[in-house]
């Protein structure tokens, strides 16, 4: 087993994988930026180094700057997290060039299953089912035209280096063909300084299931289940669970072999994520495989009872993986939702700032993933997640109730999250019956907002009383030096005092 | 101790008159001059417990930029705003210029890209003292009234919290 990893993230997931090191007595090295001093990655680690400015470029992406500390600290192993650097491919070879194991796949099943169209090539070999559609990059928008015109409207154009949305629009019909074709591929090179978009068969409300495979690096590999993850907000993930209310369990099966089947013929070894949409007949089609641990790997872990991180660093150090894990099969259900800071009245707008209080929920089937505390302020250079919250219950419905709770107990004051756009969603009834797809969100959020349950009576004068309270203990405090207020043991001893002051002439 | 509140909740603005009384040791409270059975105590820092009669509320306090308090209890939220008698920096009035010592809030959390004020200069009310930017767009930060800079708390180049003390204007 490995002696000391350096974990090269920051937030949340560095978090996540420094306490699965610690519970296997592994030694943790955390890289910060100038603004991640205090982060929670950089307190809780055995040791911290400096590696560059806020600026991710300069830092977190920095793969010379993260060799070199990882040799002058004398780490065995790498574990990339999600995000930065996780999906490259010259993080691996790095990793190899020093002597350091990459926790992760090997950089040449990245490229063979990474890409969008390397990935699909992969799945027709593998006899996956695909999406209808071209799998290599269109150069000329005639000849595309023509292609979209044989499939049937509507289409999908998406960059082949695309991610989160960009470079990616629906073409409803021939007439509006040739403006998004030019917006796709702009706003591509724009975004990956690539131009180059495909084609294919637009779904009308599909979901989005995914299947988590591990696989060792002695050819065995095996699916722990799917993942429902079609609440989203402009193709972005928000709410996430498993199992899926739809995917029975002779679909498990079909999906999971699917998807061992993909890693297997791609030579893949470590975590790994393969995507399917999931159309009203209950027909998957594959959709791309992600070669890192999921940022909503916790769903998984759940109902799994499984720790993905630690079995990584297991995969990485050569170790087996069980024959009794072809059958693994879900245990109750769990659900995930992504807090972050940010401003849903606001159109979701960033907010970071200073968390000036926090108080976080706790109790049964509740696991809170974070990288904040009271006092951090949350950096604005960086992506603004601050903590997943998994709830976990013996059906959909407790999960749903203590998912609900929970979000009830949680307070931050100081900055925005966007607490509120789930207790909205936790209430729709369509997502109470499971009738999700990837564009329900959005739907959702285009209507007009459900009114609020008032709050039981009392609760306006309790703020009442709180605000004047806390307001006339905050004065006492500044008026006694500025100190910081403080729960003093009397602010109505106080208080009395103040009156007798007010009656003076 | 008397506070005149305006409380903006999910129904609308209204003022209300709380009136803290302490009698023998009972914490007592007054709500629109109507007595009421009331205990609260401050917890930590930002927590404050309420119990009205029996029932228990917690209300969890921060201060805003634009110095009204934000409350909050479970999922909902409420915003106050405190007439003090005794405070300098009281209620906005409007179009009318404010008096007495002025504190400048950051209104965001950004860098302070220009000082266009020093320490001395006279000021008048609505002329800009500092730009601060925040996701990339530049916010003038002007004199609440017509005055002096008696302090300027920060320098070109410094990241600022939002609700962070700027600048006073006597």
């Amino acid at each position: 087993m490995f002696k000391k990893i350096l974990i090269a993230n920051r937030g949340e997931i560095a978090v996540r994988i420094l306490r699965a090191c610690r519970e296997l007595g592994i030694q943790t090295v955390s890289v910060y930026s100038e603004v991640d001093r205090t982060s929670l990655h950089v307190r809780l680690a055995d040791e911290a180094y400096l590696i560059g400015p806020a600026a991710s470029r300069e830092s977190y992406l920095r793969i010379d700057k993260l060799m070199d500390v990882a040799k002058k600290s004398g780490c065995d192993a790498l574990h990339p997290g999600y995000g930065f650097l996780a999906e490259n491919p010259a993080l691996p070879r790095a990793c190899a060039d020093a002597g350091i194991k990459f926790i992760g796949p090997s950089a040449e099943a990245m490229e063979a299953m990474g890409s969008k169209t390397a990935g699909k090539q992969l799945a027709r070999r593998a006899n996956v089912p695909t999406v209808p559609g071209t799998s290599d990059p269109i150069e000329n928008p005639d000849e595309a035209q023509a292609l979209a015109q044989n499939m049937g409207y509507p289409v999908l154009l998406k960059a082949i280096a695309g991610g989160g949305g960009k470079g990616m629009r629906v073409v409803p019909n021939d007439a509006a063909f040739s403006s998004a074709w030019r917006d796709a591929a702009s706003e591509a090179l724009n975004a990956f300084g690539d131009q180059r978009v495909f084609l294919e068969k637009y779904l009308v409300g599909p979901r989005h299931i995914e299947i988590q495979i591990l696989a060792d690096a002695h050819g065995r590999c095996v699916s722990l289940g799917e993942r429902e993850c079609s609440v989203q907000r402009r193709h972005q993930k928000v709410v996430e669970e498993a199992p899926s209310p739809v995917v029975t369990p002779e679909l498990r099966r079909k999906m999971g072999d699917a998807a061992a089947r993909l890693g297997r013929a791609g030579g893949y070894v470590n975590a790994g994520t393969v995507e399917f949409l999931v159309d009203a007949n209950l027909d998957f089609y594959f959709l791309e495989v992600n070669t890192r641990l999921q940022v909503e790997h916790p769903v998984t872990e759940q109902v799994t009872g499984l720790d993905l991180v630690k079995l990584q660093i297991a995969i990485a150090a050569d170790h087996r993986l069980p024959f009794a894990w072809e059958t693994i099969t879900p245990r109750g259900h769990a659900m995930e939702v992504r807090l972050y800071a940010e401003d849903p009245d606001n159109n979701f707008f960033p907010s970071p700032g200073k968390i000036i209080s926090r108080h976080a929920p706790t109790g049964p089937g509740i696991r809170l993933d974070e990288g904040v505390y009271e006092g951090w302020t949350v950096p604005m250079d960086y992506d603004p997640l601050l903590s997943k919250l998994i709830a976990w219950g013996n059906s959909r419905e407790e999960t749903i109730a203590r998912l609900r709770r929970a979000l009830d107990e949680y307070t931050i004051m100081g900055i925005r999250t966007n607490v509120s756009l789930f207790r909205r969603i936790l209430s729709e009834p369509e997502f109470l019956r499971g009738e999700i797809h990837t564009t329900w969100l959005d739907e959702v959020l285009s209507r007009p907002r459900p009114p609020v349950e008032p709050p039981r009576p009392g609760t306006e004068e309790a703020a009442l009383i709180a605000a004047a309270l806390w307001h006339s203990a905050q004065s006492n405090a500044s008026a006694a030096g500025g100190a910081e207020p403080q729960a003093a043991p009397s602010r109505w001893k106080m208080e009395g005092r103040r009156q007798q002051m007010d009656h003076m002439p | 101790m008397k506070f005149e509140i305006q409380l903006t909740s999910a129904r609308g603005k209204r003022k209300h008159i709380v009136e803290l009384v302490r009698e023998d040791g009972v914490s007592s409270v007054a709500l629109d001059g109507q007595s009421v059975e009331a205990n609260a105590t401050q917890i930590a820092p930002n927590v404050v417990s309420v119990m009205l009669g029996s029932q228990s509320f917690e209300l969890h306090i921060a201060r805003s930029a634009d110095g009204t308090l934000k409350l909050r209890c479970g999922p909902h939220e409420f915003s106050a705003e405190i007439v003090d008698p005794r405070a300098w920096r009281g209620r906005k009035h409007g179009a009318v210029e404010a008096e007495g010592r002025q504190e400048i809030l950051a209104p965001m959390p950004g860098k302070v890209i220009r000082v266009l004020a020093a320490v001395g200069d006279a000021v008048e009310a609505g002329q800009g003292l500092l730009v601060v930017e925040a996701m990339k767009m530049q916010n003038e930060i002007r004199s609440p009234k017509s005055g002096k800079v008696e302090r300027l708390l920060v320098k070109e180049g410094q990241n600022v919290n939002a609700g962070e003390v700027l600048a006073w204007v006597e």
